[in-house]
């Protein structure tokens, strides 16, 4: 992709992602919120459900490339020495990164047990 | 001959008077790095919670204490703008309320209704 091309590239990543993000949030609100009564059992149950897997490490994906794009712009506004810029940058890729899979490791261990 | 004005060169953040499309933009990013900042807590949180029966009562103690509360009114405060603002940005993107005056309107409205839904969320924690 040409150079030009990579902040359209960002543009459209940040409105995609942004989208799903708010599709998503509100969803999960909405369920939240129905179901008033939570317990471990339930919560694990829902978390561990196999769309509510996918759905939400999809959610931390989005996030993740979401908050790149923005955090990104927020240092090239504010950080103007290059060496201090990239090492923000690399501690938010850290940062996202470990996080990330934080909670894929929590989801997956949670589709793994048995029921109940 | 005009004598050109020099631009101001000061920062003098109490003196600046901003539209309300530059404090609901401005709110866009501060909104935005706040989330990012607290992202580690809840993954943490999120996987504590899911890990076991105990480490899910732990979560829930950690949620209700109070300077968690705290920190989710500015957290329900960022989101709420940050969504609205973003919802905004989307509108405008495809030329929905580009006018001068409709967009100094939906920036009202970003910038208050975030103040609302937090304000609301304070008064459902009370």
């Amino acid at each position: 992709m040409s150079r030009a091309a990579q902040g359209l590239r960002a543009w459209l990543l940040q409105r995609f992602t942004a989208v799903y993000l708010a599709v998503y949030l509100l969803a999960v609100l909405l369920v939240y919120l129905t179901r008033g009564d939570w317990d471990y059992a339930a919560w694990h149950g829902w978390m561990g459900e196999p769309l509510m897997g996918v759905a939400t490490i999809l959610f931390s994906l989005s996030v993740l490339l979401h908050v790149w794009v923005g955090v990104r712009d927020v240092l090239i506004d504010y950080i103007h020495a290059a060496w201090l810029r990239l090492m923000f940058m690399a501690g938010t890729a850290l940062l996202l990164l470990a996080s990330l899979l934080w909670i894929a490791r929590a989801l997956g261990l949670a589709a793994l047990a048995s029921p109940g | 001959m005009v004598k050109q004005q020099a631009a101001p060169k000061f920062l003098n953040l109490l003196a600046i008077r901003l539209p309300p499309g530059g404090i609901a933009s401005i709110g866009h990013r501060i909104s935005g790095v706040l989330m990012f900042l607290s992202i580690p807590l809840f993954a943490w949180l999120f996987g504590l919670s899911l890990e076991s029966e105990p480490g899910f009562q732990q979560a829930v103690a950690y949620l209700h204490a109070t300077p968690f509360r705290l920190l989710s009114l500015a957290l329900v405060w960022s989101l709420s703008h940050h969504l609205l603002a973003g919802v905004r940005h989307l509108l405008l993107d495809i030329d929905v309320g580009v006018t001068k005056g409709s967009a100094r309107n939906s920036a009202r409205v970003v910038n208050f209704g975030a103040v609302l839904l937090a304000a609301a969320y304070a008064v459902s924690l009370l």
